[in-house]
């Protein structure tokens, strides 16, 4: 299964792209628990692409691809902004960062996701989560 | 003061717990507990509007308690750390014991 599509850079848009993806996931047979990890992750990416990539920029689209074969799920997710150091990322869970409101999602999805890519200067996150897809035909 | 929240605490409508969060603490509220029973999912900007609530109440001399989360709430917090920050139990009543 392919799911492929260019967002504007508006939150509500995220919001109804991502609820439309695990509404067609679903049928495949993953459980609870993978939906929840796979739509977390989704939300993350989409909303550090809006928010710090194309910074609400309605000039500025995002691109989010969704692939699903026996056992695998990539996600990859694209923004049209300047890019940035994603290696200097500040730890949330270090003391001094845990008051902080911000700086989890990148985390979050590392911790979900078996396998996660920076591309492009940050621009493009590519995320793999191994999964069970019995509901999956071909 | 007992809050129920339902559904999903998301970048969408953290503004809506944030405003009615708001109203609690114009009431003077200082002991909150949040019951989780009925959330089924957080993010991020979930997280930041809950670290925004317990900064607010506890400049006002109050309390913040949470109650009643599922376990893949619960690991949210956990995975981030935030379970060391914010006071979770199991029920109400060993949060209400608490205070």
């Amino acid at each position: 299964m392919l799911i492929s599509e260019k967002l504007p850079s508006r939150f509500d848009a995220v919001a109804q792209f991502v609820t439309g993806v695990i509404d067609k996931l679903k049928p495949l047979g993953l459980s609870m628990e993978e939906l929840f990890d796979v739509k977390l992750c989704l939300d993350e990416a989409l909303i550090n692409a809006v928010k710090h990539g194309n910074k609400f920029s309605p000039e500025l689209q995002i691109e989010a691809r969704i692939e699903v074969s026996a056992g695998i799920l990539t996600i990859e997710v694209k923004d049209q902004g300047e890019g940035y150091d994603f290696t200097k990322i500040p730890n949330p869970t270090e003391e001094d960062n845990l008051h902080r409101n911000s700086g989890r999602g990148v985390f979050l999805i590392k911790k979900h996701m078996d396998k996660v890519q920076h591309f492009d200067c940050g621009r493009i996150i590519k995320m793999i989560k191994f999964v069970k897809t019995p509901g999956l035909k071909g | 003061m007992i809050c129920f929240v339902e559904g999903e605490i998301n970048i969408n409508n953290s503004p809506e717990l944030r405003k009615a969060f708001d109203g609690l603490i114009t009431k003077g509220e200082k002991k909150v507990i949040v019951d989780f029973s009925a959330v089924s999912y957080i993010d991020s900007s979930g997280l930041a509007t809950l670290i925004e609530m317990f900064q607010r109440l506890k400049q006002k001399g109050g309390k913040l308690r949470f109650t009643n989360m599922d376990q893949k709430i619960r690991n949210v917090f956990e995975i981030t750390k935030l379970h060391k920050l914010f006071e979770i139990f199991d029920t109400q009543e060993a949060a209400l014991n608490d205070f």
